[in-house]
């Protein structure tokens, strides 16, 4: 980590009696903006929306807790020639699959075959008794010896008092996570680290609680051990999936940040001013959303969302492809707020047609009605204003080309407010258009990522170079800064461009940024 | 966008898969979704107008989750309905026994709820008879031995879909006009009338 515990985040309210005009002229002259955190731009100006997002340790910490002796076991050791199994260096023993029905479309595939060991990422959830709960792909039932398999190299491997972290073969890695009652075990030939792999397993492990509360996952295996949990799970095993596909894609679950719709300040104050007056006694937090983007987010005074709550509200959302027309209500945990009980949410568009999403969440599973007519209260008030009609056009472009920011050969770049919990990043340019290349690029900032946080030595920047970009990474105390540049530029240019670059997005925090967050 | 007021709440039940929301598609939309199917998280509410007569009757339509995970949650959505449109799946057995699960749990916890028992996907039966798992007449009997209406419909086609919801509001109106006395029955959703559900009152 960089520097000892993280300082509190600067105080706006506490102490600082100018007013605010004042102080965003201030912030503006910053000779060198944002190397403290809460100048950095992007950083709000009340209390932060989030639970104080330091996050990527924040999440990783907890699963490096459980891990305190570990067991490393390299490619001599005994539980890899098991593992070849998953690896791949042998045929998969036979499996039975033609008596067993296709379950979903989808997932019909040969898990002896090539194609099913060559993804490059596999998934598997299973319960501490060993019985198959989620893959990511094929059939839990057909893979049910191999989990047996994993199941029996967890615990042979607790038998001895230790821990299972991973096992590295052959260009692939084994990540296994132990969150009882579920072991989530991660299989990937990616070049992604052990820790960011352990990040993405947490995320599956949250998406399940998010769906029954660890209280109820807990209840159930206290009483049956050997519960086949995928009767619970119905019907979600799409939420998981779209969570990964998230994971692959999504920059906002990498940095442990959420991105906003890009909207005048003025406009967007207005919105939220219209969501704050529109309160219910059990509302807790009212999210507004334009597809993955944050509108704006207002809370119950002293009540934090935790970004990684948030993402999975997002996948939700995102992941229904249901009626527009209707309002939804639906349970939902979420985790890193109470592993305990369920929120409520209510769901719905503000339209048919648009893509503004309202989600109003209540502590009381009987407040439909109320909700509904929050929604309303809601509408009427903004329907009146022009901000719902620059709300409707800042629709039409949700996002910005990195031209604008006018640095020569700059070609993307995703910068976090870690005060704020909130990033930026314009669109990818043509040449990362195609599904494969976004991958790619992904794997290039995950890469970055893993650099800066490393869990041993953290880098403050770092600088690679290669055939097809140049990438830099910079970390200080208010920001995380990965940019993306052609193969023609050159590292002095590079370090230079990250000036600018901080000048442009102060000059733009007021539309990128949701400055001034509120409660009620 | 004024609030609209629901005279009955209408609740949709049965087996996941089963076509609930296909069903409230068909009739709500006029439209019948094709492609990967994807199952209902928790509930989706819809209010829609029919007309009665003379009269305009708004139905609350409550589309559950068939899942089991929302068993519990179940009661919300069914309690205080009028009708219960309870489904089952004319080309898997299974689901007649969820059915009876739901008739049995209705006439326990809402006996004034009244039960519409409605075999789905009736054009998969009509295409290929051998698919069929339910019997007509079993089910018919069934109905009648819990006083329930029984429909077999298809959400693909459309057929019998607008005849369920139509009998609904119709049965509605005549109980309603039965009962007309004082009391009003409706839901207001911009006004919360039921105040034992919500204890508490916000004004702004
Ligand atoms: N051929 C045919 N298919 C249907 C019909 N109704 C529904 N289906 C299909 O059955 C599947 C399930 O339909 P849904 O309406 O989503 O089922 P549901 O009862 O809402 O399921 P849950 O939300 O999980 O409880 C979908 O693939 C539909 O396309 C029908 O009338 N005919
Ligand atoms: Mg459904």
């Amino acid at each position: 980590m960089d520097g000892g515990p993280q300082k509190p985040a600067v105080g706006w309210e506490n102490g600082m009696l100018a007013p605010v005009d004042r102080l965003r002229t201030e912030r503006a002259d910053s000779p060198v903006p944002g190397l403290v955190e809460g100048t950095e731009p992007g950083a709000g100006q009340q209390s932060a929306m989030f639970v104080h997002a330091q996050s990527f340790e924040d999440l990783t910490a907890e699963a490096e807790e459980d891990v305190e002796r570990e067991a490393e076991l390299d490619e001599s050791g005994e539980p890899s020639e098991d593992l070849k199994v998953l690896v791949g260096e042998e045929t998969i023993e036979k499996q039975h699959n033609d008596d067993i029905p296709p379950e979903r479309g989808t997932k019909e595939e040969d898990v002896s075959s090539e194609a099913w060991r060559s993804h490059r990422k596999h998934v598997f959830v299973l319960s501490e008794a060993g019985k198959p709960i989620y893959t990511r792909y094929g059939t839990e039932e057909a893979l049910s010896s191999t989990m047996g398999v994993m199941m029996a190299l967890v615990s042979f491997v607790e038998a001895e008092k230790n821990i299972i972290r991973s096992i590295h073969a052959d260009g692939c890695k084994v990540v296994f996570l132990a969150k009882s009652p579920l072991v989530l075990v991660g299989v990937s030939r990616t070049c992604q680290s052990d820790k960011e792999l352990l990040r993405e397993l947490q995320y599956i492990y949250y998406q399940i609680v998010s769906l029954l509360t660890l209280t109820q996952l807990n209840h159930i295996f206290q009483h049956k051990q050997n519960y086949d949990l995928r009767r619970l799970l119905a019907g979600s095993e799409y939420l998981t999936d779209n969570l990964l596909h998230r994971l692959d894609r999504d920059p906002g679950l990498l940095l442990s940040a959420v991105t906003c719709l890009p909207l005048a300040s003025s406009a967007r104050d207005v919105v939220s001013a219209s969501l704050q007056a529109a309160k219910a006694k059990n509302l807790v937090f009212s999210i507004l959303l334009a597809g993955d983007r944050l509108v704006t987010l207002v809370r119950k005074k002293d009540q934090f969302l935790h970004h990684i709550d948030l993402h999975l509200v997002f996948n939700l959302v995102g992941s229904s492809s249901s009626s527009r027309e209707g309002e939804g209500w639906t349970p939902i945990c979420l985790p890193k707020f109470n592993t305990a009980g369920f929120f409520h949410a209510h769901i719905s568009y503000l339209e048919p047609a648009s893509e503004l999403c309202l989600i109003l969440v209540s502590t009381d599973r009987e407040d439909f009605f109320n909700m509904s007519d929050c929604k309303q209260r809601f509408l009427e008030r903004l329907s009146k204003r022009s901000a719902y009609q620059a709300m409707k056009e800042a629709l039409k472009c949700p996002s910005y080309s990195v031209e604008q920011v006018g640095i020569p050969e700059l070609r993307h770049f995703l910068y976090k407010s870690k005060s704020s919990g909130l990033y930026t990043s314009p669109e990818f340019p043509a040449i990362y258009q195609s599904d494969e290349e976004q991958e790619r690029m992904m794997g290039l900032y995950q890469d970055l990522h893993s650099h800066l946080h490393h869990p041993t030595r953290p880098l403050r920047s770092f600088y690679r170079c290669s055939e097809t970009e140049n990438l830099l990474a910079w970390v200080t105390s208010g920001f995380e800064l990965y940019l993306c540049f052609s193969p023609l530029g050159t590292k002095a240019l590079a370090h230079s461009a990250v000036n600018k670059l901080l000048k442009w997005i102060r000059k733009e925090e007021d539309r990128l940024f949701i400055l001034s967050p509120l409660t009620y | 966008m004024s609030a609209m007021r629901v005279d009955a709440k209408v609740v949709m039940l049965g087996k996941e898969s089963v076509g609930k929301t296909s069903l409230v598609e068909r009739y709500v939309h006029h439209r019948f979704l094709v492609g990967p199917y994807q199952n209902t998280i928790g509930a989706a509410f819809v209010a829609k107008p029919i007309q009665v007569g003379e009269k305009v009757i708004t139905l609350g339509i409550w589309d559950t989750a068939g899942s089991e995970r929302y068993e519990a949650m179940s009661r919300i959505y069914y309690r205080g309905a009028r009708a219960a449109i309870v489904c089952y799946d004319l080309t898997d057995s299974s689901s007649f026994q969820r059915a009876r699960f739901w008739v049995k749990e209705l006439q326990n916890c809402e006996e004034h709820c009244k039960i519409y028992l409605c075999g789905t996907k009736n054009d998969l039966v009509e295409a290929d008879r051998s698919v069929r798992q339910i019997d007509y007449h079993d089910a018919q009997d069934f109905a009648e031995e819990i006083g329930a209406q029984h429909f077999e419909t298809s959400s693909k086609t459309g057929i019998n879909v607008d005849e369920l919801f139509q009998k609904i509001a119709e049965d509605y109106n005549s109980t309603a006009f039965q009962y007309m006395t004082a009391e009003e029955t409706g839901v207001d959703l911009g006004l919360k009338k039921d105040s034992y559900f919500y204890s508490c009152c916000h004004n702004n």
